[in-house]
């Protein structure tokens, strides 16, 4: 046992993920992240500036992020995440949180959009939360706007939510075809349908903070979607990364699925 | 770095799950192909039926692995002795390798409190038998809170605290009762164990896994690259766990 590779005996990307925390040939998009405060949880690593150690430790290249402010406090709005990425273009990025409690202020956001195009990819909804139905009309303006441009929505999704259940991720990918739908939590924990959904829709794609808390998740998305749609994602600085690799290197898939998860289905989102 | 899983079961449970280990030969299989030298494992059955009948073939499926898998039975109110009195109880444990307890009150129907439980937790604490609180399985804080205001020194670890809103709960517990120890199978929270470590030291974290609910690999790298002296994380990784229970006295 003592000079086998840990974890995943065999795979050169457990071999290098174990020896050094990171990987020079596979690099990490972080997809789902949430800087900032919450009221319910203490993050010691909550600052922007200081989530950046943990990502070099874990070969994270750039997190992809809504921050709390801007989903939780219309007082502060977005306003937070545009200075994070300005602060440091190279390692963040953001996605527009959109409230659907404040119509002017959603417009307003919308109108800056294309100013601020060095900071933001997309979109993030936060259904379950707001307590709006993403077919709700509140959301129609912000849909639109995504769809029309392509971009991407990280949406929260979970099993037996109204809110932000199958049936309302599939009323939006119906609607919308042009828009990237990153399912946030892949529609924790209907694995099966999530990964229905994401191979009957182009546009569709699986994220997969939370999944990789369910051993087997991460194997029943890659049969039934395929690696090619798989984000990597934790809800960084709430989960740690170098947690959520190792869970993924437990899995049963291969080095190149974890490659596709990791960075390659990433990139070709981001167009990079 | 050598591993001691402080949390995994056996056993198919009665809702099923998507990749079950149902004896202890798959158990050694994965901890073998993870590179996991031992672990204490409970099984399933004494969660899910019952406590008598799960500690029984917790013990049968353990009898002959006793190098590397170590026991964890259930208990419960035994008003009705349902279980062995806590000597006899004892001394059956130390004859099957079982070296720690745990507890599921809310599913079992009784109040983890002196009252109902007063004989074995008194035995636990004079023996420092550890006594896991599975916080995801129905034990709910206030639980653990009035579990050690009455019962002070019992070893307790406080195990599968989910995945958010545990980090105001524990410290207060770690602070006012020496003996309470956190298993990490849940423990994901960024920079936890770093903030853990700086606040409270390295030797009350137990490495643990939730296998297999959760995969093993997962906290194996967490401890590996914590920012932590290695002498933190090898104790993390097995010695805090075997120093535990070199210190019980069955």
């Amino acid at each position: 046992m003592s000079d086998q590779t840990p974890i995943k005996p065999g795979s050169q990307l457990a071999a290098e993920f174990w020896e050094k925390g990171r990987s020079e040939s596979c690099p990490i998009y972080n997809m789902h992240g949430h800087p900032g405060e919450y009221h319910s949880m203490y993050m010691p690593r909550g600052k922007p500036a200081d989530m950046l150690p943990a990502m070099d430790a874990a070969g994270v290249k750039m997190v992809c992020f809504a921050h709390f402010a801007a989903l939780n406090c219309p007082d502060i709005g977005n306003r937070l995440a545009v200075e994070a990425v300005r602060a440091f273009p190279d390692r963040f990025r953001a996605y527009l949180a959109v409230n659907p409690h404040y119509p002017e202020m959603l417009a307003r956001d919308l109108s800056e959009y294309d100013s601020l195009t060095d900071v933001y990819v997309g979109l993030k909804l936060l259904a379950d939360y707001h307590k709006v139905r993403l077919s709700d009309v509140r959301y129609r303006r912000a849909l639109e706007f995504a769809d029309a441009r392509g971009l991407l929505v990280l949406a929260h999704t979970y099993d037996g939510s109204p809110f932000n259940g199958p049936d309302e991720v599939r009323r939006v990918l119906d609607t919308y075809q042009h828009l990237h739908l990153l399912m946030g939590h892949s529609l924790n924990a209907a694995w099966e349908e999530a990964a229905a959904i994401a191979r009957d829709h182009p546009n569709a794609h699986l994220e997969l903070t939370g999944a990789f808390g369910q051993r087997g998740a991460v194997e029943v998305l890659c049969q039934g979607a395929g690696s090619g749609k798989m984000l990597f994602g934790t809800d960084v600085p709430m989960y740690g990364q170098h947690q959520a690799i190792g869970q993924l290197l437990s899995a049963d898939i291969t080095d190149e699925d974890i490659h596709n998860i990791c960075h390659r289905t990433a990139e070709k989102l981001l167009g990079l | 770095m050598r591993f001691f899983d402080c949390n995994c079961f056996i056993g198919l449970p009665m809702n099923g799950m998507l990749k079950p280990v149902a004896t202890a030969d798959e158990l050694l299989a994965c901890m073998d192909r993870a590179g996991i030298e031992r672990a204490l494992v409970w099984h399933v059955a004494q969660r899910d039926y019952a406590v008598p009948t799960g500690n029984r073939l917790l013990a049968e499926a353990i009898a002959g692995h006793h190098d590397r898998l170590v026991g964890c039975w259930s208990i419960m109110a035994n008003q009705w002795g349902e279980l062995p009195q806590p000597e006899s109880f004892c001394s059956q444990m130390a004859e099957a390798n079982v070296r720690a307890l745990r507890a599921f009150p809310e599913l079992h129907s009784f109040l983890l409190r002196g009252e109902s439980c007063g004989p074995i937790l008194e035995a636990m604490m004079r023996r420092r038998i550890p006594l896991m609180l599975p916080m995801r399985d129905g034990v709910r804080w206030e639980n653990a809170y009035d579990l050690l205001a009455e019962f002070p020194d019992l070893v307790c670890i406080l195990s599968e605290i989910g995945t958010w809103r545990a980090e105001r709960m524990f410290p207060a517990l770690m602070e006012r009762y020496a003996h309470v120890y956190l298993d990490i199978s849940h423990y994901i929270l960024d920079g936890g164990i770093e903030a853990f470590v700086r606040k409270y030291g390295g030797e009350r974290l137990l490495f643990g896994t939730d296998f297999p609910r959760r995969g093993q690999g997962g906290m194996m790298l967490a401890v590996k690259h914590a920012g932590i002296l290695e002498e933190a994380q090898q104790a993390i990784a097995a010695g805090n766990l075997e120093r535990l229970l070199a210190e019980e006295q069955l």
